[in-house]
């Protein structure tokens, strides 16, 4: 009896026919997925209802449907489910810190070649305007890519 | 070295590289997959796309969100393997995760609205039933299947994610109750409501009993 309690949620309902009847054992039974005591209840009530017996006879025939139909699925290349290696993370990381170390570093000694050349004041007050407002959009790009990078579904896909 | 044996002779496959088929279970596969079988790895993938992204897109009802959501979930599977319970069947496992990440995605995209599911009769933009012709449906079979899969994509979400569990993927009532996290009881009646409303969009829609008995 617990176990038939835990079987149905909620109170026994009025079946298409008007009777007291568990409306969803008719799923169940579809499913083979009753007790004994509750499919051969199911199995008595059709034989003498024919309401629920034509809502079984549709519902079985929409399962059949379901269970047939048969979907277009991306191709395989198009899958990918191979986590980057140990080693592949490890080369991109050092890749990353190696290139940012280097372009401070150009950055640092292009700014004290400016500061210390012979150019006029307006040469180089027009080669930093235009360097800056490179970097200023580089800094932009970087910034949105970091702020999704935590939500980068790709991150771990070796490609 | 033996100098009569004039051409070096393969040695025996290892038992991990005999061939994998569709006979081996779920727990046999991963077992395989996790000491690096890359044909294990490979079969556990092909069983896995079918469920999850059929999940996906009645879940999100894009083709492209769903392919991501569904290599996202796969990409998990094979990152946690280890965590796997032996015996149990990945499919719910893998179920579960496309739902959060489904649920994830939606979150994220609350602002945007979702634009109507394709897969249904010439108005997609792009196809998923397919209709090419197969033993087990007529043409007028999958016209069928297409309008059930076009008129489940009107449910509420909680019953479009029962169905295809259910009825598309054939999960078991304890499984779905797994991945859905609500008691067995609900399951069955939360099923029977949404086949039930799924009918009766059908028969909204000019589908008779005759018509259905065809496909």
């Amino acid at each position: 009896m617990a176990e038939r309690e835990d079987r149905l949620d909620g109170a026994e309902g009025v079946a298409p026919c008007g009777r007291r009847f568990p409306e969803e054992l008719l799923s169940g039974y579809l499913d083979g997925a009753l007790t004994q005591s509750e499919d051969q209840r199911v199995r008595l009530h059709l034989e003498d209802c024919a309401a629920c017996r034509v809502l079984y006879d549709e519902l079985k025939t929409l399962r059949e449907t379901t269970m047939k139909t048969r979907f277009v699925l991306p191709a395989d290349d198009q899958w990918d489910e191979r986590p980057r290696s140990a080693l592949s993370r490890l080369f991109r990381g050092t890749g990353w810190t190696l290139t940012v170390a280097w372009l401070v570093a150009v950055a640092l000694f292009a700014a004290w070649q400016l500061a210390t050349g012979p150019e006029s004041a307006v040469e180089k007050l027009a080669i930093f305007a235009g360097v800056s407002a490179v970097a200023v959009l580089f800094l932009s790009v970087l910034i949105d890519r970091l702020r999704v990078l935590p939500g980068d579904r790709y991150r771990r896909v070796k490609k | 070295m033996a100098l009569s044996q004039p051409f070096p002779t393969r040695p025996a496959a290892p038992a991990s590289a005999r061939s994998i088929g569709p006979d081996l279970t779920d727990g046999e596969l991963v077992a395989r997959a996790r000491r690096g079988d890359g044909q294990a790895r490979e079969e556990l993938a092909r069983r896995c796309r079918r469920p999850a992204y059929l999940l996906a897109l009645q879940l999100l009802r894009d083709p492209d969100d769903a392919l991501d959501v569904a290599q996202d979930a796969l990409l998990r599977v094979f990152t946690h393997l280890d965590g796997f319970e032996p015996g149990r069947s990945v499919q719910p496992w893998l179920c579960t995760i496309v739902r959060n990440r489904a649920r994830d995605l939606q979150r994220s995209r609350r602002r945007r609205p979702l634009e109507p599911l394709a897969g249904a009769e010439g108005e997609s933009r792009r196809e998923v039933i397919d209709r090419a012709p197969g033993p087990e449906a007529t043409a007028a079979g999958h016209q069928l299947q297409a309008r059930v899969w076009r008129m489940l994509a009107e449910l509420p979400a909680a019953q479009r994610e029962i169905l295809v569990l259910r009825d598309y993927q054939d999960l078991s009532y304890d499984e779905i109750a797994g991945v859905l996290g609500v008691p067995l009881g609900t399951v069955m009646s939360r099923l029977h409501r949404a086949r039930k409303a799924l009918k009766e969009l059908l028969v909204a829609d000019g589908l008779t009993a005759a018509g259905a008995s065809d496909g």
